[in-house]
């Protein structure tokens, strides 16, 4: 059915009364996350697109401390699991164990089982175990023997990666990267955020506790709205621009980026990058999706997903080089 | 007596026959030589050992009589031969003289002796081999004397070479060669009558451009007919066409606010600034959120976009010519 102008104008209304939470929240989770802005609004495109997050930075930026106090902001229940490399699958979504009373298997379940999951370090892990539960992300359902669970929702998996150490670790695949809605590249705060990092560390009792400002229901209908933000078949052919330029850029007139560019995005890069813009705008208090939103995700949806190949790592240049390049060259609508 | 007389005779005779054939041989040996230039050596110094095999004219005709030279190895006991020259013949007038010169060396100091060469000589019509022995050659291989009791002297620098330009005459010769050459082109484009420039004269000014699109744009009556997107995606894609000419700026690769950002440097249009956000807010609504501004929205527009126009316009080089086209001329304000 097409939205027609009194539509839009009533979910602009309803979206801005309904996003009045993302600043709550926000607030909530600034009483314990100094700085880190930009990581705690990407956790929220992830959460309000239905979009998994894989983070990237060197340890001690928050990470856990983030989803855990997101977790509790929204009531939601919280579970970590530390990637080894003796890690097997049954650790993380559970198995079956023998009861010797009842004389029967009964299904213990793993750490997945969780509303957020922070999967640390995740390359440390084996294959196999990065597969169980890029697998589970994916259908949001686990199989235990003969019984399939349901995940609950919202399942949001918030995967680290540190970029510094490399021995002994497994790299994850191409095609498990691409589940990821977002990768987001973290950096340090900054001296006036981190003095204040230091002052919340030794002085503990002067920060409130986090206190649960809504509740994983209200995340479900928040979900129900950004589904129905207005994306104008403008900005539908602006993404799919995008997205074709990293795959043909020569057809963009981008010929020096033929030879950097091994492979480009997949056809669930442009439906995250729509997701994403979606919830970006909802974030803002909007109904409709502008080209600023498909901007401001467009580097943490597309840069695990573009391909480099030898000649562009012997020359330095990097997926977010070549975004920059077609964002520049790529007419807006 | 008588009988005395025969007997001895008897035994002469026999004496005789028996040392013919010695007689014979004697006449078939041929005298062979070793002979050094020097008996005394430093180490490491040369020395030419000539060997010399002298035959008789009888000999040297004989087809069947052959004198084979001693092969010598690369290396004697102590001595190493540096070079060896081929087989000569010296012809005297009554003997004929075979000789061949080597160049020996010795990196060893004592008392040495050049063993005997032997000389094969083959003779007679059966080849009857036999040979023929040089006398040893006694040589001294003397260090160089060390006086210990003066001190150790330091290493000499390096010498320097004298120098001659002689060395040098290709070099400058060929750098000669160059320069005329240099000097002959050099001549040649400056007596070549030089082409007038050509100047261009600017043909049509993107300020003329926007306005011929604007006065298109508005005989269209694409509001009127209710293609109001249209209408919005038209006047602001003549405004960003017009940046981008008139300014230089990327203005169509830019959003909204990046455009509004990036348009400060520009004094003279960011005096607008404040119109061309209002025009480009509710461009984007009309564009992106289906806004049906009013008809007082839409002539307001155009006004905007006619007086940054006209306030943004070159005031010097503007040439009527409506038949040329604009591409290519750009004004940085």
């Amino acid at each position: 059915m097409e939205n027609t102008s009194s539509d839009i104008r009533q979910l602009n209304e309803k979206i801005h009364q309904a996003s009045a939470f993302v600043d709550l929240l926000t607030m909530e989770l600034g009483k314990v996350i100094v700085g880190q802005r930009y990581m705690v609004e990407r956790l929220l495109i992830g959460l309000l697109a239905q979009g998994h997050v894989l983070l990237e930075g060197v340890p001690g930026l928050a990470k856990t401390l983030s989803i855990k106090s997101l977790s509790s902001a929204i009531n939601a229940k919280f579970s970590r699991i530390q990637f080894t490399p003796d890690l097997l699958p049954a650790d993380v979504i559970g198995t079956m164990i023998y009861n010797q009373q009842k004389n029967e298997f009964v299904v213990r379940r793993g750490p997945i089982f969780a509303n957020f999951i922070l999967a640390d370090e995740i390359n440390r892990a084996p294959a196999k175990v990065q597969s169980a539960l890029l697998e589970a992300m994916q259908e949001r359902q686990i199989t235990i023997g003969d019984t399939t669970f349901k995940l609950d929702e919202p399942f949001l998996v918030l995967a680290t990666q540190n970029p510094i150490e490399q021995e002994g670790t497994y790299t994850l695949p191409e095609a498990q990267v691409d589940r990821f809605m977002l990768k987001v590249v973290i950096g340090y705060p900054t001296k006036e955020e981190e003095k204040l990092i230091i002052r919340q560390n030794l002085n503990p009792e002067a920060s409130s506790p986090i206190r649960p400002i809504i509740q994983p229901s209200d995340i479900m209908e928040a979900r129900k709205l950004v589904r129905e933000v207005y994306m104008d078949e403008k900005i539908e052919k602006y993404i799919l621009d995008i997205v074709f330029a990293t795959r043909n850029p020569e057809e963009y007139k981008l010929n020096k980026l033929k030879p950097l560019i091994a492979y480009g995005g997949s056809p669930r890069a442009s439906i995250n990058l729509a997701w994403a813009a979606k919830a970006y705008a909802f974030m803002k208090r909007r109904g409709y999706v502008i080209p600023e939103d498909v901007r401001n995700v467009c580097f943490d949806v597309m840069r695990h997903r573009v391909g480099l190949t030898y000649e562009a790592e012997a020359e330095n240049v990097t997926s977010e080089n070549i975004l920059s390049e077609i964002l520049n060259a790529v007419e807006v609508p | 007596m008588y009988k005395q007389q025969v007997i001895k005779r008897i035994f002469l005779s026999c004496l005789l026959g028996l040392l013919y054939p010695f007689s014979l041989l004697a006449q078939q040996a041929v005298d062979v030589t070793a002979k050094a230039d020097t008996n005394s050596i430093r180490i490491g110094e040369q020395i030419k050992l000539q060997l010399t095999a002298t035959l008789t004219p009888a000999q040297f005709k004989d087809a069947n009589f052959k004198v084979l030279f001693p092969v010598l190895p690369d290396s004697l006991d102590h001595f190493e031969v540096v070079t060896r020259t081929t087989l000569d013949t010296l012809v005297n007038q009554d003997q004929h003289v075979l000789h061949q010169t080597f160049t020996l060396t010795s990196f060893d100091s004592g008392h040495w002796e050049i063993p005997p060469m032997r000389f094969e000589v083959i003779s007679g019509a059966n080849s009857t081999a036999d040979s023929a022995v040089t006398l040893p050659i006694g040589i001294d291989v003397n260090t160089v004397a060390v006086d210990t009791t003066k001190a150790f002297k330091p290493i000499k620098a390096v010498q320097a070479v004298p120098w001659n330009i002689w060395d040098y005459w290709l070099y400058i010769a060929i750098g000669i060669t160059i320069a005329l050459v240099g000097i002959g082109i050099w001549w040649y484009l400056r007596s070549k009558p030089k082409k007038e420039p050509v100047i261009k004269t600017p043909t049509v000014s993107p300020y003329e451009i926007a306005c011929q699109e604007l006065k298109i744009l508005k005989e269209e009556k694409l509001w009127q007919q209710g293609d109001i997107k249209q209408y919005y995606t038209r006047l602001t894609d003549i405004l960003r066409t017009y940046f981008e000419h008139q300014f230089s700026i990327a203005a169509l690769e830019q959003t909204s606010e990046e455009l509004l950002q990036n348009i400060k440097p520009v004094t003279i249009l960011n005096q607008q600034r404040d119109k061309l956000r209002s025009l480009l807010s509710i461009a984007d609504l009309a564009k992106f959120a289906k806004l049906q501004p009013t008809a007082d929205e839409h002539e307001d527009c155009m006004r905007k976009t006619e007086e940054i126009l006209e306030w943004t316009k070159p005031k010097a080089n503007v040439v009527n010519n409506p038949g040329a086209t604009a591409t290519g001329e750009k004004q940085q304000a």
